[in-house]
């Protein structure tokens, strides 16, 4: 299963917005997956990124999934990242 | 330029040696005023609209009463620096993820509950090579939010403190409150400025970061320089 986060906007900066794509996705993109399978999340054409729409979605899809990250070369995407690791615990295993 | 460089710039334009009593009297009064002076224009409106008891509302163009609007005029400003060509493209993606926290910041606190004008004032301006961009909201402020969720704060510079620095939110039980450290090291790592104001009490971060008393305004002020 394949997340283009770029598919809910280039500029991806607040929780509401943030809450909105997760509830999308349990909703439409991961309800019928096994639980062991991985979810490849996408920040390919994604400008900016920051760690309260992330926390909403990346966090909580790393919470219960195995996921794994690509495109990730976006420096708000890496320092939203970094965020995420060190103040919310955000762990992956890429 | 330097403060020595201006120091004797203003002894040569006053004719005066640079340590007469005279000159130490200009640069006391100089230092003193330095605290309320802005900048440009942009800067004097939005302090001037903080720092006013009397609440008014701000000009239609820097004025976001909701979140949609801001979103809207983000997304806007990154497409208007990039077209510009004046900036580095990632300079951009991070001083607007930088806006865009604080910027949320103040409708996530406020909402429902602004004291009196709701939304924020959002503006920037680029020139040469220079970018400022001003957020303020005259909301509560950040000590009355973290009050609620660490009584022990005794004022506006603890509470700053404690929001650039802890893992904390005045929306607790949620686990939020890692946006202003966010801000914080990214603006350390990347070498850009930032001066955030709240109440009684300013911050200002480059490679370090500075606590200190400032004039009251109602709720925040951040001046994001590249």
């Amino acid at each position: 299963m394949k997340i283009e986060l770029k598919k809910f906007g280039d500029i991806l900066v607040s929780r509401p917005a943030g809450r909105e794509a997760y509830l999308v996705i349990l909703a439409y993109s991961i309800k019928d997956i096994e639980k062991d399978e991985e979810i490849i999340i996408d920040f390919a054409g994604v400008k900016v990124l920051t760690p309260s729409w992330a926390d909403e979605v990346i966090t909580k899809l790393a919470q219960n999934h195995k996921i794994r990250l690509e495109n990730t070369d976006n420096p708000t995407v890496k320092a939203t990242l970094n965020t995420l690791s060190k103040y919310s615990d955000l762990k992956i295993n890429n | 330029m330097s403060p020595d460089q201006k120091q004797e710039i203003l002894s040569r334009i006053k004719g005066l040696s640079p340590n007469t009593p005279q000159m130490r009297g200009i640069r006391r009064q100089t230092l003193k005023t330095k605290k309320i002076i802005m900048n440009n224009d942009l800067e004097k409106k939005s302090i001037y609209w903080v720092k006013n008891n009397i609440p008014f509302q701000v000009e239609k163009k820097y004025y976001c009463e909701t979140r949609d609007i801001f979103q809207a005029r983000l997304d806007a400003m990154v497409d208007f620096l990039l077209l510009n060509f004046k900036i580095i493209e990632n300079d951009i993606y991070i001083l607007s993820a930088i806006a865009g926290e604080i910027g949320n910041n103040s409708f996530d606190h406020n909402l429902g509950k602004w004291p009196d004008i709701m939304g924020i004032f959002f503006s920037y301006e680029l020139s040469e090579k220079k970018l400022t961009i001003i957020l303020a909201d005259r909301g509560q402020g950040v000590f009355t939010t973290l009050k609620k969720v660490k009584p022990e704060l005794k004022n506006d510079e603890e509470a700053l403190f404690v929001a650039f620095n802890e893992k904390i939110s005045g929306r607790a039980p949620e686990p939020r409150g890692n946006g202003l450290k966010f801000v914080k090291e990214n603006i350390k790592e990347t070498k850009k400025h930032l001066l955030f104001m709240s109440g009684m009490a300013k911050i200002e971060i480059n490679e370090k970061m500075e606590i200190s008393q400032t004039e009251k305004i109602n709720g925040c002020l951040a001046i994001i320089n590249n």
